[in-house]
């Protein structure tokens, strides 16, 4: 056991952190409810950060990590398909990818647009396509993700995936929804905590009252715990690790999330305080794969049989 | 990072499931309800400790220059992992191993490591922790049993409360007030417990005979050579001390041990097909694997020497977490097991609602979160 970052993991997070830098000011005036840039994505692709999984020396831990530090970004990302996922398709898989439950594509898609490769996953097959203009709209959602809806029925268009498990993406979705979230979690706390810091009632910070603080406390509690799973599922790809974290994470995400709003007040009802777009990419990820009755299923079938 | 065992951890636990599993009587699960501060535990404890220092497992992470091998943290997680999910047949024996012997090799004078490590490291000695005080609970700083310096001794008078194994202890580690600086007046001394003027007091409790205590201070005198570090060193050292105990009680992993059992049990009577008990059941598990990977993380910073800060708080709230899921989903779908059907279960539950008072009130846990991890202003006092 030895959960210290390599010489390698330190240097590509810092190369992150370096690149990201311009992107890391949250706008603090009607930023919408998703920020996307075009540019930070490319610079992100041909800086290879999210091909790290594909080197085995790296490997999903790598991935997993640049996930997360990703997502305490104000801008969303698509990385955790990207850099998990992928893997298994081959390099030659157009981005962004788009992870969607068999019978499940009517929903709104995160990052669904035309280009993007849809990764449909069944109980026993896994098939893709490359979405084409006609074949997806977009959708003006409350979530914190540029989202689309499909206009047509996967059946109908998709290639089977012969050498790629089921088993094996539900596991790197899993894991890439743990360590989103652990970033996103990270990023609201850490943006709740600035708030109620300064913001001053009662003659003293918000902050000063226990009723916040220990609240503020679990959340510390819990997103401590979400990334811990979530790097130990990309450290053993093991499918009740990855269903355990990804459980995790909807669950504290559900616990944290209004309590991340009632902290910061009517403010926290505005587009003009920045969290938003860190809680409504939570409330994205609190129904992906199924929400929590499905990772629990799938946690307690991996665990117990 | 690495989230596998290494062959020579994979094998050290195994040699101690081995060793318990050859040791432990035949009636250890039913044997281990009496609690780990009963008289019967207690003296059971004795005879098994002095086995696992025969086989060098009492203190194998101790400096090998006082009786240890000198093996890194993780060993000693391993050791207490694999003694706690057995119930803990140290009984109170695992306090010396895990923090009165650590923090008297910090801060003891040469004099009371010759006294008082060899006892420990053969499995003899039983402390009791002289903290609480009935007006002093989480305000340990408000504490007011007092030692007056008397020459080369101190005279003590006082009171301690909800103090496990005072019973049956040889030796208490006091906590006691030497000037009237609300912390830094605070001083430890060592007291043997045939100290005339000490009276003991068993308090009936919830988690098992023997474990609470009231003791009083009529008067003891105590020398001098008894106090451990300076005067006014106390709150220095404590911290020292809190810092092991929190980490040595690994409740996550018999947490997990029981949730297992009581799955176990579950599906051998059916009952185990309910998606609303299989899902609360991966709940539990998660907040123990949750536990596990935060104690984890302050294990790893220790093994690499760097200094334990405020996330073993952190790794402590989230042990609360599981132990009362975990207990919670025994409650609710397997209430037999709280009766002599189960006995691990049961010996599971009595001692689980420990989890949130001992070694520092959960809340104060979360004060010390919000404080020195979030870094948010302090409340008014």
């Amino acid at each position: 056991m030895d959960l210290a970052l390599s010489s390698d993991q330190i240097a590509i997070l810092d190369a992150i952190d370096s690149l990201a830098k311009p992107y890391a000011a949250a706008p603090t005036h009607e930023a919408g409810f998703a920020m996307v840039s075009d540019a930070l994505d490319r610079e992100l692709a041909e800086g290879g950060f999210l091909d790290v999984a594909f080197d085995p020396d790296l490997g999903a831990v790598s991935a997993a990590l640049i996930i997360e530090r990703l997502a305490r970004l104000p801008y969303a990302i698509e990385a955790a398909a990207s850099a998990l996922v992928r893997p298994l398709l081959g390099d030659d898989v157009s981005r962004p990818l788009c992870l969607v439950m068999e019978g499940k594509h009517a929903r709104p898609i995160r990052f669904l647009k035309a280009g993007a490769t849809v990764i449909v996953t069944g109980h026993e097959t896994v098939s893709s396509f490359t979405v084409s203009q006609d074949q997806a709209r977009a959708e003006d959602t409350l979530f914190g993700y540029p989202m689309g809806t499909l206009l047509i029925d996967p059946a109908t268009v998709a290639m089977p995936c012969p050498d790629v498990s089921p088993e094996a993406v539900l596991v790197r979705w899993r894991v890439g929804l743990a360590a989103e979230a652990a970033g996103l979690l990270a990023a609201a706390l850490g943006s709740t905590a600035t708030y109620v810091t300064d913001r001053q009632q009662f003659g003293r910070p918000l902050a000063t009252f226990q009723a916040i603080r220990h609240r503020l406390a679990e959340a510390q509690v819990r997103t401590n715990g979400v990334y811990w799973l979530a790097m130990k599922a990309a450290g053993t790809l093991d499918p009740g690790d990855a269903a355990l974290a990804a459980l995790h994470a909807q669950e504290s995400a559900r616990a944290t999330v209004y309590d991340f709003h009632q902290f910061l007040g009517a403010m926290g009802m505005t587009l003009e305080h920045p969290l938003h777009l860190w809680t409504y990419r939570l409330k994205a990820l609190i129904g992906a794969l199924g929400g929590r009755g499905a990772q629990g299923l799938a946690a307690a079938d991996a665990i117990w049989g | 990072m690495n989230f596998e065992w290494t062959p020579e951890e994979a094998a050290f636990r195994q040699r101690l499931q081995d060793f318990l599993a050859v040791t432990l009587p035949d009636d250890w699960e039913r044997f281990s309800q009496h609690g780990p501060a009963s008289p019967a535990l207690t003296k059971y404890a004795e005879t098994f400790c002095g086995k696992l220092a025969e086989e060098g497992l009492l203190t194998p992470h101790w400096p090998k220059a006082i009786g240890g091998q000198g093996l890194d943290p993780w060993h000693q997680a391993i050791l207490a992992e694999e003694m706690w999910i057995a119930g803990e047949p140290r009984g109170g024996q695992y306090m010396n191993v895990n923090w009165v012997g650590p923090t008297l090799i910090k801060y003891g004078s040469a004099d009371q490591q010759a006294r008082y490590l060899p006892p420990i490291s053969e499995g003899k000695a039983l402390w009791c922790q002289g903290f609480s005080e009935p007006g002093s609970g989480s305000d340990l700083a408000s504490l007011r049993t007092r030692a007056v310096l008397d020459g080369d001794n101190y005279r003590v008078s006082g009171q301690k409360i909800w103090t496990s194994y005072a019973g049956l202890a040889d030796t208490c580690f006091l906590v006691c007030r030497t000037s009237d600086d609300r912390k830094k007046g605070i001083s430890i001394l060592l007291v043997p417990m045939d100290t005339p003027g000490i009276t003991v007091r068993q308090i009936p409790s919830l988690i098992g005979e023997g474990d609470i205590h009231e003791v009083f201070f009529d008067d003891c005198v105590v020398p001098v050579s008894a106090r451990l570090g300076d005067e006014g060193q106390a709150w220095e050292i404590i911290g020292y001390s809190l810092t092991n105990e929190r980490l040595g009680i690994p409740r996550y992993a018999l947490a997990r041990a029981a949730l297992d059992r009581a799955v176990s049990l579950l599906q051998a009577q059916a009952e185990f097909a309910s998606e609303a008990v299989k899902l609360e059941a991966a709940h539990a598990a998660a907040l123990c694997e949750a536990a596990r990977m935060a104690s984890y993380a302050i294990i790893d910073c220790r093994s690499r020497g760097e200094a334990i800060g405020a996330e073993s708080s952190s790794a402590r709230f989230a042990t609360v977490m599981a132990e009362r899921k975990v207990a919670e989903f025994v409650v609710e779908y397997l209430p037999e097991a709280l009766a002599d059907a189960h006995p691990y279960l049961k010996m599971h539950h009595q001692r689980g609602i420990v989890a949130g008072i001992a070694a520092g009130a959960a809340e104060i846990q979360l004060n010390i979160i919000a404080t020195d991890v979030l870094k948010l202003p302090r409340e008014p006092r």
